[in-house]
């Protein structure tokens, strides 16, 4: 008993030296690290790219992208970090604490742009870089959106691929999209185009339902097999983002039915090989995924060194060439559509 | 005077304090900047309303209970909020409709655990869906925004040099520091924990008293709740998500016992810094939020293993 009263009291008192220790060379170390910072400072730029979501195959294979640009100009440190829980208000509290440590640019893409748009602003007024990429934020608290392709565009192309890989139905056939969260910006917008676009252009389609998937793969699984129970006819799915398009066309494809149920939308080429494969898939829409983040770290720079001032209208972007700039938004291009043919030479 | 320093010695407030003291050594040595008294002081504004819920919590613990449905009464209590806002009522009276919902929750909780004899875990398990499947039902997910800048003043502003929301938390803890020491209260909140029949049969209104502290812990989550909305200026049916886990996890580790009767709020203060404190440093200097969780894992396991042995030697001197 006496012994490990002892040892006990050995552990207190070295935590305790080692806490005088510490505290003693804190200051030390902070006149070294400010004086060496000092000399560096010089042209090092450092950026913060905050995804939605970290550990998403769509938003590493960005990164990947962001990564290679830093690389190319040479005076940028890329920090890739964002809430591996997709919480928005981490998101918030995040982009609070990089402004904190003085970061240059902070290029995010939010999960939810109110949640997160007091501290974009805060960051904002301590002369901190802000702007949006993937998604768009709350127009006054960002300098630009780096947008991978217009709502327009994207809307439409799911719209035309569902109706090409239906065979353009020449009765009512009946659809339904599988979303991220039903307050997902992004989404809502793509969503809006798609029922005007469907309207217009293929009357033939008709929308029954949209069910959000919460950006959990089982949910989406779930929520489609209930969809296709209580529409015994439907013809068509539409998993509209990363998440909820695999977990839509698992769903058909354990329901077997392969080929009678077309499933497209928005994901990474990887995560949907197998149902493009296998038919479940015939046409996988998205943008290159590793440009957008090329693309977002070089406008990040630019911003950062000057070269980019507010009412420009169009952007040199290194290897990816001029692209324009049409009211805040710098546009990547037009979408890319994956199919049996093409997957395999995409690797993300 | 030796026992009594030995007493103080075997407190596991103390082991919390040396844990802390050496946290904030080694913080300051691996990143200076991070120490300072203004990075501190707004990164303290991502703690306040874990901290504020866990007064009452620790209570609730004290007693041998536990409130699971916290996150889910500020979910409810925001949407209360917000949507009453959003339909023209004046702020200061939405806020005021937000603090009496919450406090309906609780009193709802205390009254299912006191006279329906259900136990806590069980019906805060159920409440904890119940309140937010109504707040993500009334509000069909749809945010609310556009609160006037003067209200973001209580989730974001400062006064004398301390945020808004600091000054709230250390009034409701001197308030019950007050009520836990001077009063027969907190006599009566520890003997509840340690053996509720024989406190019944001492006269005490054992009953009384836990629908008391459970609506208390409602009320307080709607003022987080309150706060939380302010400071992101956002009313969300996902607000508060996860937080009772954050809650009671700072409560544990501040060395409150989760079969009640022991522990203190100052233990749960130093539990709520150090979680706090680790939080915001692990992902300041590794800038990886993944390595969060495996922090505080670590953290949890270590001031529970040490508290044990803590135990232990106390009860044989």
């Amino acid at each position: 008993m006496k012994n490990s009263t002892r040892h006990y009291l050995s552990i207190a008192i070295l935590l305790a030296s080692i806490t005088a220790f510490l505290g003693a060379c804190a200051p030390s170390p902070s006149e070294s690290s400010s004086k060496t910072s000092g000399e560096e400072s010089g042209r090092k730029i450092t950026i913060c790219l905050i995804p939605k979501k970290k550990g998403l195959p769509y938003f590493t294979s960005c990164a990947a992208g962001a990564q290679e640009a830093a690389k190319d100009l040479g005076n940028v440190e890329l920090i890739y970090d964002g809430p591996t829980d997709g919480s928005p208000d981490k998101q918030a509290s995040m982009i609070e604490q990089y402004t904190l440590k003085g970061v240059d640019v902070i290029a995010v893409s939010p999960n939810d742009p109110d949640v997160v748009a007091p501290a974009m602003r805060k960051a904002r007024a301590k002369g901190v870089h802000v702007i949006a990429w993937d998604a768009d934020a709350v127009k006054d608290a960002r300098a630009f959106f780096v947008n991978q392709a217009s709502a327009k565009a994207i809307a439409h192309g799911m719209v035309d691929t569902m109706a090409n890989d239906l065979g353009n139905p020449s009765v009512k056939t009946e659809v339904a999209i599988v979303t991220a969260y039903l307050t997902a910006a992004n989404q809502n917008i793509w969503i809006e185009h798609m029922k005007t676009h469907m309207a217009s252009e293929h009357p033939n389609l008709s929308l029954v339902a949209i069910k959000p998937s919460d950006e959990d793969q089982k949910l989406a699984f779930k929520v489609t097999q209930d969809i296709m129970k209580a529409y015994p006819e439907i013809k068509g799915f539409f998993g509209i983002s990363s998440v909820s398009f695999p977990g839509a066309a698992e769903a058909v494809r354990q329901a077997k039915k392969t080929g009678q149920i077309m499933v497209t939308g928005l994901a990474t080429p990887n995560s949907m090989k197998s149902y493009v494969k296998d038919g479940t898939v015939k046409s996988v829409v998205l943008w290159n995924t590793a440009e957008l983040g090329y693309l977002t770290v070089q406008v990040a720079e630019a911003l950062a060194t000057g070269k980019l001032t507010d009412g420009a209208s169009s952007f040199d972007a290194g290897k990816l060439g001029e692209k324009k700039i049409e009211d805040d938004h710098v546009l990547l291009g037009d979408i890319l559509v994956f199919n049996k043919d093409n997957i395999d030479a995409y690797d993300f | 005077m030796k026992q009594r320093i030995h007493h103080i010695l075997w407190q596991p407030e103390t082991f919390l304090a040396l844990l802390v003291a050496s946290l904030f050594g080694l913080m300051g040595q691996l990143d200076p900047a991070f120490i300072q008294w203004h990075v501190q002081r707004e990164l303290s504004t991502h703690a306040w309303e874990l901290a504020i819920i866990a007064i009452p919590m620790t209570l609730v613990i004290l007693t041998g209970g536990i409130d699971l449905s916290v996150g889910a009464i500020m979910s409810l209590t925001a949407i209360t909020l917000g949507m009453l806002f959003q339909s023209g009522c004046p702020l200061p009276l939405a806020c005021l409709a937000a603090l009496l919902a919450g406090i309906l929750c609780g009193a709802l909780n205390g009254w299912f655990i006191t006279r329906m004899q259900v136990h806590p875990l069980i019906i805060t398990l159920a409440t904890m869906a119940a309140y937010r499947g109504v707040a993500e039902g009334i509000s069909r997910a749809r945010p609310v925004s556009g609160f006037p800048s003067s209200f973001a003043w209580l989730g974001q502003g400062l006064w004398l040099g301390i945020p808004v929301a600091g000054w709230l938390f250390l009034g409701l803890l001197v308030v019950m520091l007050w009520m836990m020491h001077a009063r027969s209260f907190g006599t009566h909140v520890y003997a509840i924990g340690l053996n509720s029949t024989a406190t019944r049969f001492s006269g005490i209104r054992v009953d009384r008293m836990l629908l008391a502290i459970y609506t208390f812990s409602g009320g307080v989550s709607a003022l987080a709740a309150i706060l939380l909305v302010a400071r992101r200026n956002t009313a969300k049916a996902d607000m508060g998500m996860g937080m009772e886990l954050g809650v009671i996890t700072a409560v544990v580790i501040g060395g409150v016992s989760i079969f009640g009767g022991r522990g203190s709020l100052l233990g749960t203060c130093l539990g709520i810094l150090l979680i706090h404190e680790t939080r915001e440093f692990v992902s300041w200097h590794w800038n990886r939020d993944e390595l969060n969780l495996l922090a505080l894992g670590a953290l949890l396991i270590l001031s529970v293993v040490f508290q044990k042995l803590l135990r232990h030697k106390r009860a044989t001197p």
